[in-house]
């Protein structure tokens, strides 16, 4: 599965490498064929708060390349402790974690800012900086990274393209809508070509047009290659897109299903 | 670092310098105030220390000769000495003058002809050194104490003692009151810089996402911090010579014959000193602020 998955992508140009100055196919499909079958895996994962709450209980899991999670659960279930592990921003108080090979359990705070540049995060509450237009505020993830002026423009024309904003490119966040500020979030966490896409109820502020819209883009990005992961409440969502729901109650998986429903009770 | 990074970093600094000027403001006050006041400590000084030198320049040193030896070997005495690069002039002083230079009252005429007659005169003979401006005295001393023919010396070493502890002194409370105002003002840019930082936690929460490296979140605060100093120290170097160039005039109009001791060598050096000390408390300041920055870069509090 993997060298055809590998091709696809090649093809349709989604996994650059985020160095750009050494880009190099052969790269990426070496990189993708040297991937074991789990883009994502937890094993026996726990997370015990200092305040002694469990947020997570004994926890394994795998995730395939080009997989749509959808995380489900009561508020309190420990779904955003989950998200929060697959990008550092916690870690385990047992077991092990790993993403895209590498176990991040133990990698040093020095190289979890390279992790986080092959994942794309999105969150409920939009983070977009508000004195910074659209456009800016999409190049924030090139930046970081030391990528040149000109390589910046194209991508950022690309990314908002895919997410059909680039007319708005020179606006700030508070002339857009709610929908719309999602959809920038978006374009910024797919801008480096990301292997996986984390997201925490990205559709939580929006009303169930928008939510539709928003998880239509979602479809497309995944369709490309991009594991998706997201944590929602949005049970029509879930119910009609049918696909693998993994339930999370009391920090313990109660439920992991291909083609799932919401129903976690 | 990338030069899109250097390039990203000042456009950044100098973008928040802008939105938070007030802040901007209080740094670079606090960090020029304190240097014009290092600055004044570091100035008077080198001023005394300069009027010392130039006191000690202007000494007569007068050495005394042991009993036994006669003029022509304090003439030959005072030749060599005159090739020493300190000594500027020499006069040899014969027992004779020297007692009638202490005895030039008329009223004193008889008391020499009786009391020191030929034969009869305790005085010794002694040269009177000159030294050359600029040169060290206490090189010459010490090359004058081991020199056989030589008995004893004097220059007015009390009121030399005196200054040169007066000076002393005033170098250490400079260096104090420099350390004090240096951690002042460090404690001061620590509080502003720490200040932005929670103002702009959002912006660090989203550059950690996207996957900033520490050093990366830290590069537009230090390009703050330095231009800050810099500025701050310019300041302090215009309105400390201003100030400095405006004391010179008052002090030549109400003391005649007075000129100013320090060169502009020294005032350059000391320009640089306190331009280093800016860039360097504004980094610091910066550094000790930014040293936890991950505690600012948590997408969002502890929570399940």
């Amino acid at each position: 599965m993997l060298p055809e998955l590998a091709n696809f992508c090649l093809q349709n140009s989604l996994f650059a490498i985020n160095d750009y100055n050494c880009y190099n196919p052969t790269k990426v499909l070496n990189r993708l064929a040297k991937h074991t079958d789990n883009m994502i895996e937890l094993q026996s994962v726990t997370r015990i708060f200092p305040n002694g709450v469990r947020a997570l209980n004994n926890i394994s899991l795998i995730i395939n390349p080009g997989d749509f999670v959808f995380l489900v659960g009561p508020s309190g279930a420990g779904k955003s402790t989950f998200l929060r592990m697959l990008f550092r921003e916690d870690t385990p108080t047992e077991g092990k974690i790993i993403v895209d090979g590498k176990d991040i359990t133990l990698m040093p705070e020095s190289r979890v800012p390279y992790l986080r540049r092959n994942l794309g995060i999105v969150l409920q509450d939009f983070q977009l900086l508000k004195r910074r237009t659209v456009a800016e505020n999409v190049a924030f993830g090139l930046r970081v990274i030391g990528a040149s002026a000109a390589e910046i423009s194209n991508r950022v024309q690309e990314a908002l393209e895919q997410v059909g904003l680039s007319h708005k490119r020179r606006m700030f966040p508070t002339e857009l809508s709610g929908g719309e500020q999602q959809r920038v979030c978006i374009a910024r966490a797919i801008v480096n070509n990301p292997l996986i896409l984390i997201t925490d109820e990205p559709t939580g502020n929006l009303d169930p047009m928008i939510s539709q819209e928003i998880m239509q883009l979602f479809l497309e990005i995944n369709s490309r290659g991009t594991t998706i992961i997201m944590a929602t409440h949005n049970h029509n969502l879930v119910n009609k897109l049918r696909k693998r729901v993994v339930a999370l109650v009391d920090g313990q998986i109660i439920k992991d299903e291909l083609g799932g429903t919401y129903a976690y009770e | 670092m990338s030069l899109a990074n250097l390039s990203f970093f000042v456009n950044e600094a100098g973008t928040n310098m802008k939105r938070s000027a007030m802040m901007a403001f209080i740094t670079i006050s606090t960090i020029s105030i304190a240097l014009v006041m290092m600055g004044a400590f570091l100035l008077a000084t080198m001023n005394l220390e300069s009027f010392l030198q130039q006191m000690q320049s202007e000494a007569l040193v007068t050495a005394y000769l042991k009993s036994g030896f006669a003029i022509t070997d304090a003439k030959t005495l005072s030749l060599r000495l005159t090739s020493w690069e300190e000594v500027e002039d020499i006069e040899v002083v014969t027992p004779d003058q020297a007692a009638r230079e202490l005895f030039s009252s008329p009223d004193d005429q008889q008391l020499l002809k009786i009391g020191f007659g030929e034969g009869n005169n305790p005085l010794p003979t002694t040269l009177r050194i000159k030294i050359k401006s600029g040169s060290i005295l206490e090189s010459l001393l010490q090359k004058l104490k081991i020199e056989p023919m030589i008995d004893n010396i004097s220059y007015g070493e009390d009121l030399f003692q005196q200054f040169h502890g007066m000076s002393q002194l005033l170098w250490l409370i400079s260096l104090v009151i420099v350390i004090l105002l240096g951690l002042a003002s460090l404690f001061i840019v620590y509080n502003t810089v720490r200040l932005t930082l929670f103002m702009r936690r959002e912006e660090i929460v989203i550059m950690k996402l996207v996957g900033a490296t520490n050093w990366f979140v830290r590069g537009p605060f230090l390009v703050e911090g330095f231009i800050q100093g810099l500025v701050g120290s310019f300041l302090a170097i215009v309105v400390l010579f201003s100030a400095y160039r405006f004391m010179l005039a008052k002090l030549a109009e109400l003391i005649p014959f007075f000129t100013a001791n320090i060169g502009f060598e020294q005032l350059f050096k000391l320009s640089a000193k306190l331009l280093m000390m800016g860039i360097v408390l504004g980094i610091s300041g910066s550094l000790l602020s930014l040293r936890d920055i991950s505690k600012f870069s948590k997408s969002s509090p502890e929570g399940v």
